[in-house]
């Protein structure tokens, strides 16, 4: 019988508990969504990284003979060593203006053992004697290409056909990237291409080196045992790179979003079931106040204190019960939409949706842990009241003079319903305070959310404005003669402008700390390349010395002044010593400037330059693109334009994802907002009908309640500005990488959004209490003291 | 004498459930300028939900209503609401006060929205209450919340007051007080007042009864000598 009078109960109110629901639900399937999708992508990259070998360290160098790689190959502490040659050739795709390239690298034919396999995925097997190659999938297909067409490839300042044989995917590569600064990998002008040694040698010259070596490790050895074995043996044969899997690029980022994958389905959904959890507890209390006398009554027929708190508790229980079916059954069927949508990210074989139980259960027991927990506290007092005490009315709520009254100004400033209000508040401490959290919560999420939106596009804006103003970046396949260059890209019809720059890789120690960076030499009156400083305006280049990135700076434990140690393949001597000249706020990429003769000087190989920046007028863009694209010289070239449109790609996804948070923000807010108003408005219906009757319009009734509710809000969008940029801050530490920093800067757009999508939520909540007090009878309401 | 409000054939029902209740039957009546009526019967014959139809508190199931030309049966919410607000004084028997503020600010939160209201405070003062200004309903007694209501009915100038058992929660000695004040208004003012009570004790000060029984207008007295309100006993 109680069962049904809870079940009458629940519909009766039914509006709040389902926006309570909502938001469990909600949480729920954040959490068992993410929860699988991350579980997924773990046991695919496992699998993967298992059967096909991911390699425990790597070393990039200029150039290695055969013969000394099985000396290495005998080191202690290594299990396997391979050589391969790694190298980017670019594609000329008849007909097409933007760059694209292919990573070469070679790889054993089958015969022969090898620790780091390729998995085919589908075609012929590579044959030693042939010019054939696997590509991985994507590149073929945002490029439209099939098995047995053929790649036009430049190797050598020669155009060479490769035939591709197969499509093929490395866990090496699961996620390929060109290079550590560009943000996302692009298959339209970005592919991985495997071949045998003997056919690479053939294509690039017999003479043609090793230049990569991979290795496994040996049970019970660490990496750093081995690095300091290998490092010296490789110094003499251009040593460029020596890292450990876990910075390895593509194994870095998938770690990366395994792990964030994993953060955020374990704290956000939390916060949701805390929310529900609160408006559990103030339905229950208000229901219990409101149901005294029933109270009362049962507990004189005979019914326990205990059986009456379990009866109270199971509103909750129905309402965490369902809340956790549909999140975790909804999460569970989200987890395969969202599981396919990473393999368009990350290219694993085998990861796919699994359906799995495990968190649906799990997300079961929170949501019903959470909502007794919400219960226990707010029927409490059912239990504690005597059963005489239960049959009296409650005592009627008193007015009281606050203190906020004592500021006269303030206080006779206001309407009576807007002191009405206050009191209110006041009250109601409890309530005010929960919208109050909820309201700063939702107001900081999507402010958070408006602020990552726009800071991208700032950091992006910048970069693109005011950092580097290139039309065209040209980067050359082998230091060029600096004076040489320019003169004759300046001969090019309508070029307006041109800059070499000299970037050179270094590694630059500070004590025990180090870091590999490129160094970039720039002119001294440089106007496509700007560094600019804290304040925005340009920094000048010191005669001498270094300028860092914050990040690098910080990376090194640097300040201004500070001397730096560079090491460099470049450098004929051992390393030199330079001063910090200045440390420039960066947001992407961790680079060091210099001076270009400066660092010309330094390097001791006279004037160099490695890339050159154009600006030209808008129609010559496309003629001096097709005049380099096949030039030996040129490695690659960088269009702006095309930049912007591959970034525009990312924001479209990324951003599709950080307004789906703001959404769940939003709906909380209004959850919480709505299902307390339905609580108030309960509660007052009385009073509140009595100023209908006295005349007002149910628009001056509403007001009565939301001036409460605008009162809390601007607090609470006030307090939530601080929150922000907590936010923002800890957010920034935990996603900054070494790659680019989030700037934590004052945006205030993304303030203006969130007080906007908290007053619309707000609004919305209201439209609907509106509508509410209209339908509601003055008849009823007033008719006896219920 | 001018007739205010103006009844043909009223009638309103309720659906509960399956069963339909007939709580008033083609009730005609008349409502005069000045005048004091009581509406007297016992429990359920309708004399609230007459009231309210009266007041514009509901809408009539059929029938004619009028106030002077106005057909408050035809208005629309909106209407009822300005009518409530420019014409009509409520005092209910549970006060219904805004527990939240304080006697004055109870007063002057209807005089907000009136058309022509009277100082909060003045009206205050009138029913004995000037001592009270600063008090909220939980700290006065039953009598003096009534007499708050009353001020706060009167306060918005209304043509006519309409009054539920307005004693119906008081002891006789504040119910007399508050019934002085009704008086008091009707006569110095000439406003109408319409007091419901099922106590035939407090008829006596009327100058018309309406009795009323099982939702009809029964009979009506004209009461050509009014007793006072401390003359009255029950
Ligand atoms: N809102 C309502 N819903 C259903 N029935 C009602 C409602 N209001 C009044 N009634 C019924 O109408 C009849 C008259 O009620 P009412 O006018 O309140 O009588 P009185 O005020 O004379 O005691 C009663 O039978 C009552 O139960
Ligand atoms: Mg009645």
């Amino acid at each position: 019988m109680l069962w049904r009078k809870m079940v009458r109960d629940v519909l009766e109110s039914k509006a709040a508990y389902l926006a309570c629901l909502v938001v469990i639900s909600i949480g729920l399937m954040v959490y068992t969504s993410l929860n699988l999708t991350a579980d997924n992508l773990w046991q695919a990259k496992e699998n993967f990284y298992r059967e096909y070998g991911f390699p425990d360290g790597f070393a990039t160098v200029k150039g290695i003979p055969d013969a000394e790689i099985r000396r290495l190959a005998a080191l202690p502490g290594i299990d396997q060593l391979e050589g391969r040659i790694v190298q980017d050739v670019r594609v000329v795709f008849p007909g097409r203006e933007e760059s694209a390239f292919l990573r070469l690298v070679t790889v054993g034919t089958g015969q022969e053992k090898t620790m780091s396999k390729v998995k085919l995925l589908a075609g012929l097997p590579l044959d030693p004697h042939q010019p054939g190659i696997w590509v991985d999938p994507q590149f073929l297909a945002a490029n439209e290409l099939k098995i047995g067409e053929e790649i036009p490839v430049i190797i050598g300042g020669r155009k060479v056909f490769l035939e591709i044989r197969g499509q093929a995917q490395s866990p090496e590569f699961v996620y390929p990237m060109r290079n550590a600064q560009d943000l996302f990998p692009d298959p339209r002008s970005f592919g991985i291409a495997y071949l045998p040694l003997p056919v690479m040698r053939s294509l690039a010259g017999e003479g043609a080196q090793i230049n990569q070596l991979i290795f496994q490790l040996k049970p019970g050895f660490s990496y750093q045992d081995v690095e300091s074995w290998l490092e010296p043996r490789l110094e003499r044969f251009g040593l460029l790179a020596l890292y450990p899997a876990k910075d390895q690029v593509s194994n870095f980022i998938l770690n990366q979003e395994l792990s964030s994958t994993e953060a955020t389905a374990n704290t956000m959904p939390l916060l949701f079931l805390a929310v529900g959890a609160v408006i559990l507890y103030i339905l229950l209390k208000r229901i219990i106040e409101q149901q005294r006398g029933q109270i009362g009554t049962l507990r004189s027929f005979g019914y326990s204190s205990r059986e009456i708190q379990a009866h109270y508790l199971s509103y909750p229980l129905i309402i965490g019960l369902a809340g956790g079916l549909l999140g975790s059954l909804s999460g569970l069927w989200l987890s395969f939409p969202m599981t396919a949508m990473y393999q368009a990210f990350f290219h694993l074989p085998g990861l796919q949706g699994n359906f799995s139980l495990d968190y649906v259960l799990l997300a079961l027991l929170l949501s019903v842990g959470f909502a007794l927990l919400a219960g226990y506290f707010g029927s409490r007092q059912a239990m504690l009241l005597s059963p005489a005490e239960a049959m009296r009315p409650p005592a009627p709520p008193s007015g009281r003079h606050i203190s906020l009254e004592r500021w006269h100004w303030f206080w006779q400033s206001l309407t009576v319903q807007g002191k009405m209000a206050t009191r209110n508040l006041f009250r109601h401490r409890q309530r005010s305070f929960f919208t109050f959290v909820g309201i700063t919560f939702c107001f900081s999420m999507i402010a958070v959310t408006g602020y990552f939106n726009n800071i991208i596009s700032v950091m992006i804006f910048d970069q693109m404005t005011k950092v580097q103003t290139h039309d065209i970046k040209i980067t050359f396949a082998a230091p060029l003669s600096a004076t040489g260059t320019r003169r004759e890209l300046l001969k090019l019809p309508g070029i307006k402008r041109v800059e070499t720059l000299l970037e050179a890789p270094a590694t630059l120690k500070h004590g025990w700390q180090e870091r590999e960076t490129v160094i970039i030499g720039l002119g001294r009156d440089a106007e496509l390349f700007n560094l600019l400083g804290e304040d925005g305006r340009r920094v000048l280049l010191p005669e001498r010395g270094l300028i860092l990135s914050s990040q690098l700076a910080e990376a090194l434990g640097a300040k201004e002044g500070t001397i730096i140690t560079l090491e460099s393949a470049l450098l004929r001597g051992d390393s030199i010593s330079l001063p910090v000249y200045t440390i420039i706020p960066q947001y992407m990429g961790i680079n060091a400037y210099m001076d270009k003769e400066a660092l010309s000087r330094v390097l001791g190989q006279g004037e160099l330059a490695t890339s050159a920046l154009l600006v030209a007028e808008e129609k010559a863009l496309p003629l001096i693109t097709e005049k380099y694209r096949e030039a030996s010289q040129v490695a690659t070239m960088e269009n702006r334009s095309q930049l912007l449109e591959n970034f525009n790609e990312m924001m479209a996804t990324y951003g599709f994802t950080i307004w789906i948070l703001a959404v769940f923000a939003f709906i909380t807010g209004f959850a919480v907002i709505y299902s307390f108003s339905i609580v108030a408005l309960a509660e007052r219906k009385r009073e509140l009908a009595s100023l209908r009757v006295l005349g007002m319009t149910p628009g001056e009734v509403l007001q009565i309640l939301t001036f409460e509710q605008w009162l809390l809000a601007l607090a609470a969008m006030l307090a939530g500005i601080p929150l922000t940029l907590q936010l923002i801050s800890l957010m920034a530490q935990a996603m900054g990488s070494d790659l680019f920093t989030l700037p934590l800067i004052f945006e205030p757009n993304s303030f203006v959004i969130a007080a906007v999508g908290t007053a619309c939520f707000i609004l919305l909540a209201q439209w609907t209490l509106l509508r509410q007090i209209r339908r509601f009878s003055l008849v009823e309401a007033l008719k006896e003291r219920d | 004498m001018e007739v205010i409000l103006t009844g043909r054939k009223l009638s309103k029902s309720y659906q509960l459930g399956e069963v339909r209740v007939q709580a008033l039957r083609d009730v005609d009546i008349q409502i005069y300028q000045g005048e004091l009526v009581v509406v007297l019967g016992p429990s359920g014959s309708g004399k609230s939900t007459l009231l309210n139809m009266l007041g514009g508190m509901d809408k009539v199931s059929s029938g004619e209503l009028f106030y002077r030309q106005q057909p408050l049966h035809a208005m629309d919410e909106k209407g009822l609401t300005r009518y409530r607000r420019e014409a009509v004084g409520f005092i209910f028997q549970f006060y219904n006060l805004m527990p939240n503020l304080t006697a004055w600010e109870n007063v002057h939160l209807a005089t907000e929205i009136a058309a022509k209201p009277l100082s909060a405070k003045d009206v205050l003062i009138d029913v004995g209450l000037g001592e009270r200004l600063e008090h909220f309903p939980a700290q006065l007694s039953g009598g003096e919340q009534q007499r708050v209501a009353v001020a706060r009915a009167v306060a918005k100038n209304p043509e006519f007051l309409l009054c539920d058992e307005p004693t119906g929660a008081l002891d006789f000695e504040t119910g007399i007080q508050v019934l002085k004040l009704l008086r008091k208004f009707s006569r110095e003012q000439k406003r109408t007042v319409v007091l419901i009570t099922h106590n035939a004790g407090i008829a006596e000060m009327a100058d018309r009864v309406l009795y009323m029984r099982d939702g009809r207008l029964d009979r009506i007295r004209s009461n050509e000598n009014p007793l006072a309100p401390e003359e009255v006993s029950w």
